[in-house]
């Protein structure tokens, strides 16, 4: 048997596990939507912790992470530093968003900002659909597109990309239909535990087998090309840069919605603290991966790559003297990075897509919720199926559509710490901040040229903030609890 | 809202400390690849460890909240 059948066969046997995982997911389940969309607010210590982490890990950590390490070197660490640092403000604020959500029914992002900050019509509810969906679709797509090229590459084309991407997209779309949130968290167990063991088990192998060791590698790296191993890195991250990423990625993270829904689904406060707690210890995954990235610095230092993103694929399949099942294995543990997180996001959109879209529209109100559990899971298809033809059709504005839509709902994270912590937060403050902030990210984000080399996010930020603290203060406000504690009734 | 659960003074200094360790100007005493700690650049082995000063601190800060509290789960 040629070694690509092996490999073929080895990951298709992977996905139909998956298939088979999410399918029994609904099995005695209650069909509401609240369990559809949050686990019924149930979701225990150990699924909560590996749904969120298999989300955040995506094709981003198989892929582009060690392309980063290969590319610039040490600067890839500033993926490390934002996912450990998120979870400080997941800490600070997610509890008060399992609270509220439990108590006033939420189910969406939009839905817990448009009551803190009411506007008529629910304009503002309808505007962060829209643009969280524009932001999760193309990110969708980029999932599906990877597992396509992911899917091509390790079987030298037996499964070609349209075929690999429709088979990732299909699976996940299937037991996403079917199941909700509990398809999504046993999938993600599943798909998060083999994420861990085969990214350690590659980085490991990948030094091993090409320098003898990880101090070997990084020895040799040391003395052919020190420069990779410390800042500014090989292509001159400055410090500016590297820590306004951190920064902003690491407060932007908790305004994804996929990842603030979550904290609806907690079964207690008590057990998204404890998946807290655990947290920084996932971020452990992408050390080994990185070392692939630092591998190819000196094994490739003679042909480098155009793309920085293939230097797993190209040690592993190509350089490396791996044997067909341990590649199979591979593919399947970076397949399970890229799924696990597409069955989220198609998940979120999906919802948002009929809950804040739909529901805001005059043919969507005063639904009953039967009809809104249908159309959500409709909306899964329906998501799923556009992010597949944009996967087939690449169009080349893909990345610009997502930097920009999630440019926008970072920018949301002023109003929502008013809403918690500030009993002056104004909603004029809070809209003229949003405006103008978003304005200003996008400004640079297309533009460039942002002041001393910083991240466009967190300039948005800055002036954001600025705006809505001194805004607030100029509107006369005699309330004494903040727009969300107004919510609830004392 | 009850606030009870904030964190304490304490802990946003922890949470505080860790931050600037992993940004400029906290990371910028780590820049070097001497000396190797575990196999790994100096550089790197401090990102690293300062993930689990994290996790450490936040061990402390959940058992600190949840005081004697009997397990719910």
């Amino acid at each position: 048997m040629s070694d690509s059948v092996i490999i073929t066969g080895l990951t298709l046997g992977y996905l139909l596990l998956v298939l088979i995982v999410g399918l029994r997911a609904n099995a005695g389940q209650s069909s509401s939507l609240e369990g559809y969309v949050a686990g019924g607010r149930h979701v225990g210590l150990l699924v909560l912790f590996f749904i969120l982490g298999a989300e955040i890990f995506s094709a981003f950590a198989f892929l582009g992470a060690p392309g980063w390490a290969y590319g610039k070197g040490v600067p890839a660490l500033y993926i490390i530093a934002y996912l450990t640092l998120a979870v400080i403000v997941w800490w600070l604020i997610a509890p008060y968003i399992s609270r509220l959500g439990r108590r006033h029914g939420f189910l969406t992002q939009a839905e817990f900002l448009a009551a803190c900050y009411p506007t008529r019509g629910n304009l503002l509810g309808l505007f962060i659909g829209i643009i969280s969906v524009l932001a999760m679709i193309p990110y969708l797509t980029i999932q599906i597109a990877g597992a396509g090229m992911l899917f091509e590459a390790a079987t030298s084309g037996i499964v070609p990309f349209w075929l690999g991407s429709l088979l990732a997209c299909g699976v996940v779309a299937a037991y996403v239909y079917a199941s909700g949130l509990h398809g999504i968290g046993w999938t993600n167990l599943l798909q998060g535990v083999m994420m861990v063991f085969i990214a350690w088990f590659l980085g490991l192998a990948t030094a091993d087998q090409f320098f003898g060791g990880v101090g070997e590698m990084f020895r040799q790296i040391q003395q052919e090309a020190p420069e990779y191993l410390t800042m500014p890195g090989a292509q001159g991250m400055g410090w500016g840069a590297f820590s306004t990423a951190i920064l902003v990625s690491a407060l932007g993270c908790v305004m994804w919605p996929h990842i603030f829904m979550k904290f609806y689904s907690a079964r207690s406060e008590r057990t998204l603290k404890r998946v807290f707690v655990l947290y920084p210890l996932y971020s452990y995954l992408l050390i080994p991966l990185l070392f692939v990235g630092f591998a190819g610095i000196v094994v490739l230092a003679d042909q480098p790559l155009d793309s920085p993103d293939e230097v797993l694929l190209t040690l592993v399949v190509k350089m490396a003297d791996f044997p067909a099942w341990l590649i199979g294995l591979a593919l399947s543990g970076a397949l399970a990075a890229a799924m696990s997180t597409a069955a989220n996001l198609a998940h979120t959109s999906a919802t948002i897509l009929v809950r804040d879209i739909g529901q805001n529209l005059p043919i969507g109100r005063n639904l009953p919720e039967a009809r809104v559990l249908k159309l959500t899971r409709g909306g899964v298809i329906v998501i799923s199926l556009a992010a597949y033809l944009l996967a087939l059709a690449n169009p080349a504005s893909l990345v610009s559509l997502l930097l920009g839509a999630y440019g926008i709902v970072v920018q949301l994270l002023p109003m929502l710490l008013g809403a918690l912590f500030w009993r002056r937060a104004s909603r004029a403050a809070a809209f003229i901040g949003l405006g103008v902030g978003a304005a200003v990210t996008l400004y640079y984000q297309f533009l460039g040229g942002s002041p001393f080399g910083w991240h466009p996010g967190f300039c948005g930020l800055i002036v954001n903030s600025a705006l809505f603290v001194a805004v607030s203060f100029a509107t006369k406000r005699q309330e004494t609890r903040s727009p969300a504690d107004a919510l609830s009734p004392r | 809202m009850s606030r009870n659960s904030l964190p304490s003074k304490g802990m946003l200094i922890y949470f505080g400390v860790c931050t600037l360790a992993m940004v400029w100007p906290g990371a910028l005493i780590a820049n070097r690849i001497e000396p190797m700690i575990l196999g790994l650049p100096f550089f790197i082995f401090w990102y690293v460890a300062w993930v689990f000063v994290l996790f450490i601190g936040l061990v402390i800060a959940y058992r600190q909240e949840s005081g004697e509290e009997v397990d719910d789960e």
